[in-house]
């Protein structure tokens, strides 16, 4: 069979899969940026209109709920992959150094990053309840008196964080645990015979070798991290005020809740270009590392 | 000889401890699931129900959990066959034949990092003009998004870890490129079909996001009808908590089963 046949049968073969992909993303999407150039509202009587970058001008400098929400986000973003990271390091190089039982405590910890968010969500709904939940019973055993949590504008963020950590640890504990099973042993034995062990050992021999597996557990969790939506929508609908509203919460109350499309649309766009920039940024940051 | 054992007690306690931090919020909806009405109101709370309130699942089933869960299932189970259905052969076409190079590959990739935002509201607005939106279709149609880069690229992988000679033994036998494809590679590659079905499965039966905004009277998946009860007037725990426990157990089964591949489903096969 000739090369040319065979390239039109792979051709063929991915068209579907393709064809719809475009329909569901790129052609959505497309439509998408032409809306957010427009002052299309649903159910307004105002004709639509081009309106330019009207859009874009008012929520990069005028609107500041829009603002704190990006802020807001950026904070859980960081907050959330640094904490969930060192800790999913913890339990990973616990597991690592354990020689039974390591299959059936993983599998036990990783029940919550299996389960729908959802559900994570109402767990945290009643474990953070204020008067009656298991967490301010345990604090007031302490001695301490807990916050409202999710009724308080001090705490509603670190609620959502903190429901997020709990389910999404475990996922990076079991991408460090496979990064430090693949460990060229040679390369560990090389260097314990030169000496290095401890924080030495850590820092220039393990490191440097679990920094590309990991950092696609980073990565995947800093995109899902920002899409944060979900566990907002059943903890807190953003509240109290709009203390806890992220950013992919605040477009769905414009678009679903105010009906204005063309300014959703508008911070959709601003939201894919931000990911975007940013896991550029941080796979370029990865492959720097990498050479060390 | 002391510091060693002293060692791995700390060891084990620290392990211990997390176990227990990662499954305790179970316990408590489990435990939640079977309390009365009076038990959830009370200072300090009910750790352990004194009598076992069976009720609150058949109730909760019967308040629109019922529905849910079929209605659920439905759209996972549909979702799960297209994405095989379109993506096996693609996947194929990419790992064998490298059709759009790296490019393809890519941008298939890359749809994972879309806010989902981006996509739902538009096709809101397209499926609201063509009657798409509160019906099974619309939903499964959505869930493409995700699950068939998903199917994609997992199926790549384990395609792509296949020995070369079989296929190449059969073309010289004069076999076509679909009967290699249907009849060597699709039987070769069973496991990653049985690991790109169940994913894609729990991938749609957990989704939220896009069920909450394109589902409506009509169709109710279990994860909208968990959040209407905890966004009522009157919110029955009980009955919440006996849901939640129902939408678990799927992901659950599932998990166990899935153990070996966990890792490369959970990271779209990039990290084996």
């Amino acid at each position: 069979m000739s090369g040319v046949e065979e390239r039109n049968f792979a051709r063929l073969m991915v068209t579907p899969a393709v064809g719809l992909l475009f329909l569901v993303t790129i052609a959505p999407l497309l439509f998408s940026v032409v809306v957010s150039f427009t002052n299309l509202q649903f159910g307004s009587p105002q004709p639509m209109r081009w309106n330019g970058l009207d859009n874009y001008v008012n929520l990069t400098l005028r609107d500041t709920r829009f603002l704190s929400a990006l802020w807001r986000t950026i904070l859980l973003v960081t907050g959330g992959v640094i904490t969930q990271t060192v800790l999913g390091f913890a339990v990973a190089s616990l597991l690592f150094r354990i020689r039974r039982g390591r299959t059936v405590l993983l599998s036990a910890i990783l029940i919550p990053s299996v389960i729908s968010q959802v559900v994570a969500g109402w767990q945290g709904r009643m474990i953070f309840n204020a008067s009656y939940g298991p967490l301010n019973d345990m604090l007031a055993r302490l001695g301490i008196k807990g916050p409202a949590w999710l009724a308080s504008q001090q705490t509603a963020l670190t609620a959502i964080f903190l429901t997020d950590t709990w389910q999404w640890t475990p996922f990076l504990a079991l991408i460090i645990l496979a990064a430090l099973q693949s460990l060229p042993q040679d390369i560990v034995e090389a260097a314990r015979l030169d000496g290095a062990y401890g924080w030495s050992m850590f820092r220039f021999v393990t490191l440097p070798l679990i920094v590309p597996v990991t950092g696609i557990g980073i990565l995947l969790r800093g995109v899902d991290l920002f899409k944060t939506f979900d566990l907002v929508y059943i903890l807190t609908q953003g509240g109290p005020g709009n203390s806890s509203e992220t950013l992919t919460f605040f477009t769905y109350v414009q678009g679903f809740k105010f009906f204005n499309p063309s300014y959703a649309s508008a911070m959709s766009f601003i939201q894919l270009v931000l990911v975007t920039i940013a896991a550029k940024m941080f796979l370029a940051f990865i492959r720097r590392q990498r050479s060390f | 000889m002391s510091k060693r054992v002293l060692l791995n007690f700390l060891k084990w306690g620290a392990l211990i401890a997390f176990v227990i931090l990662f499954l305790f919020p179970f316990f408590w909806i489990m435990a939640s699931s079977l309390k009365g009405r009076g038990e959830f109101f009370t200072r300090p709370p009910v750790w352990i129900p004194t009598h076992l309130e069976w009720s609150n699942y058949p109730d909760s089933l019967r308040r629109g959990a019922m529905k849910g869960l079929t209605d659920s299932f439905v759209i996972a189970f549909s979702s799960m066959v297209i994405s095989l259905l379109l993506g096996a052969p693609a996947a194929y076409a990419i790992a064998r034949f490298q059709v759009g190079r790296e490019n393809l590959a890519f941008w298939i990739l890359s749809i994972r990092m879309f806010p989902p935002i981006a996509t739902i509201l538009p096709l809101f607005v397209i499926f609201r003009f063509i009657g798409l939106v509160d019906s099974y279709a619309g939903l499964v149609l959505s869930y493409t998004v995700f699950n068939l880069p998903f199917a994609i690229w997992i199926l790549k992988g384990f395609i792509e870890d296949l020995p070369r000679e079989i296929e190449e033994a059969a073309k010289v036998d004069g076999a076509k490129p679909f009967q290699i494809f249907r009849l060597i590679v699709i039987p070769l590659a069973a496991p990653g079909l049985v690991v790109a079905a169940l994913f894609t499965f729990i991938f749609a039966w957990n989704d939220f996001a896009y069920a909450v905004i394109f589902s409506g009277s009509k169709v109710t998946p279990l994860p909208v009808v968990i959040a209407q009860f905890a966004g009522g007037h009157e919110i029955l725990w009980g009955q919440i908590s006996a849901a939640a426990i129902i939408a678990i157990a799927p992901a659950l089964v599932i998990a166990i089963f899935l153990q070996k591949y966990l890792t490369r489903g959970l990271t779209m096969g990039a990290v084996k």
